[in-house]
């Protein structure tokens, strides 16, 4: 078993799926192209990173809808939306305001909401906030591991939707991280990904 | 005469370049449909950050062919993949702190003529968004403007010995510059009249 992650190609991409930071975080990558002919149930986790075009995910849906209903993790982080491709999703996207941290003193109002979660022995508040994109009305029994300041999830565990288990975020920390802008990203990829290897495929 | 605009993103186009395309000056084709077809009819061709660079590969002969005859291709964003024989992989600033993004023209150049590049350097005050690297500069190259004190360049053009020219902006797309009521239509404008040949002789 193992980690696929999807590989849409741009620089952002490659830099964060192929570069030596985090290359031994995935076993296998595969372009969206190339998903009909990969064997999903082979893997434990399916990520697909920010900004995958979603026109390159329609036509994988069922199959992704199938890989969830075999018990199938997969992980959708943000600009990607996920909601044409993935079971369950409901955004809402917002304006961005890159510049919320000009003001003295001021608060994105970015919050963990589950302190107790094993991923938060990796990742601290200021890990999760830089900034927003939308956020989400999950359905009922949804484990949210971070919210917003109206607290709405920006990052949950979604295990009722399908037999499977989806970790949706509107977190964007491939493109930036992969862009060298925003050291908070990495500061999240360098938690997320080893807790990912860790909650879903230890060796 | 047909510039293509490589549309490689989900959702629409840039809107500096809506007014190009509606006047017929620019093709945008989706990355997923390109076709050789496409790149035998064009003169040149513009792509952005959000290129898959992956899949790009496949158009090197393509591209090739449209350089050979005198073609010219705008490249937005980092450079990881070689598509054509001279281009180098893209090297980010390690560490920045605010010096190092001070921006500098070099040499002249019509798609930023009258633009002063400090006033690119900073949106709302903050300074990164223009670029964070540089493309290397082929042999033969000219650097149009430098990026931090060893004038890095991060904005050049190459005319290819076999043919074509090539421009790079290592950064965030030239067409979205300055925000809002910043000179990024105007940028946009020039990098399709550049593409075909209006500008830049």
């Amino acid at each position: 078993m193992s980690i696929l992650a999807v590989h849409p190609g741009a620089y952002y991409h490659i830099e964060s799926l192929e570069g030596a930071r985090y290359a031994g975080c995935f076993d296998r990558l595969v372009r969206p192209e190339d998903l009909a002919a990969e064997r999903l149930e082979e893997h434990k986790v399916v990520l697909i990173p920010c900004r995958t075009p979603a026109d390159r995910m329609l036509a994988h849906r069922a199959r992704l809808a199938d890989y969830l209903g075999n018990g199938g993790t997969i992980v959708a982080t943000g600009e990607s939306e996920s909601q044409l491709f993935l079971p369950g999703i409901t955004f809402t996207p917002q304006p961005t305001n890159f510049w919320w941290w000009l003001t003295p003193g001021a608060d994105l109002g970015v919050r963990i909401a589950a302190p107790g979660h094993a991923l938060f022995r990796r990742l601290a508040q200021r890990d999760v906030t830089w900034h927003l994109h939308g956020w989400f009305d999950p359905p009922p029994g949804v484990e949210v591991l971070a919210v917003n300041g109206e607290g709405r999830p920006i990052l949950y565990v979604d295990e009722v939707t399908t037999r499977g288990r989806m970790i949706i975020t509107s977190l964007d920390p491939f493109y930036h991280h992969g862009s060298h802008f925003m050291p908070a990203t990495t500061r999240f990829l360098d938690g997320f990904l080893p807790w990912m290897r860790e909650e879903f495929d230890p060796r | 005469m047909t510039i293509l605009f490589i549309h490689s993103h989900y959702g629409p186009l840039p809107a500096p370049y809506e007014a190009a395309v509606a006047d017929g000056r620019l093709l945008g084709v989706r990355e997923v449909e390109l076709t050789s077809d496409h790149f035998e009819a064009a003169t040149g061709l513009i792509t952005t950050t959000h290129l898959d660079q992956v899949g790009f590969l496949a158009c090197r002969p393509a591209l090739t062919r449209l350089l050979d005859r005198g073609g010219r291709w705008f490249f937005n964003g980092h450079l990881l993949r070689i598509f054509v024989e001279g281009l180098g992989i893209y090297e980010p600033i390690r560490g920045a702190r605010r010096p190092d993004y001070v921006l500098t023209r070099l040499n002249p150049h019509a798609i930023f003529d009258g633009i002063e590049q400090r006033s690119l350097e900073e949106n709302r005050g903050v300074a990164g968004f223009y670029g964070r690297g540089h493309n290397p500069l082929p042999g033969g190259g000219l650097a149009v403007n430098g990026i931090g004190p060893d004038l890095l360049p991060i904005d050049w053009e190459w005319r290819r010995p076999a043919g074509g020219r090539i421009f790079s902006h290592a950064g965030n797309d030239l067409g979205g510059m300055g925000g809002e009521g910043g000179p990024g239509a105007l940028l946009a404008e020039r990098v399709v009249s550049w593409c075909e040949g209006r500008i830049g002789s």
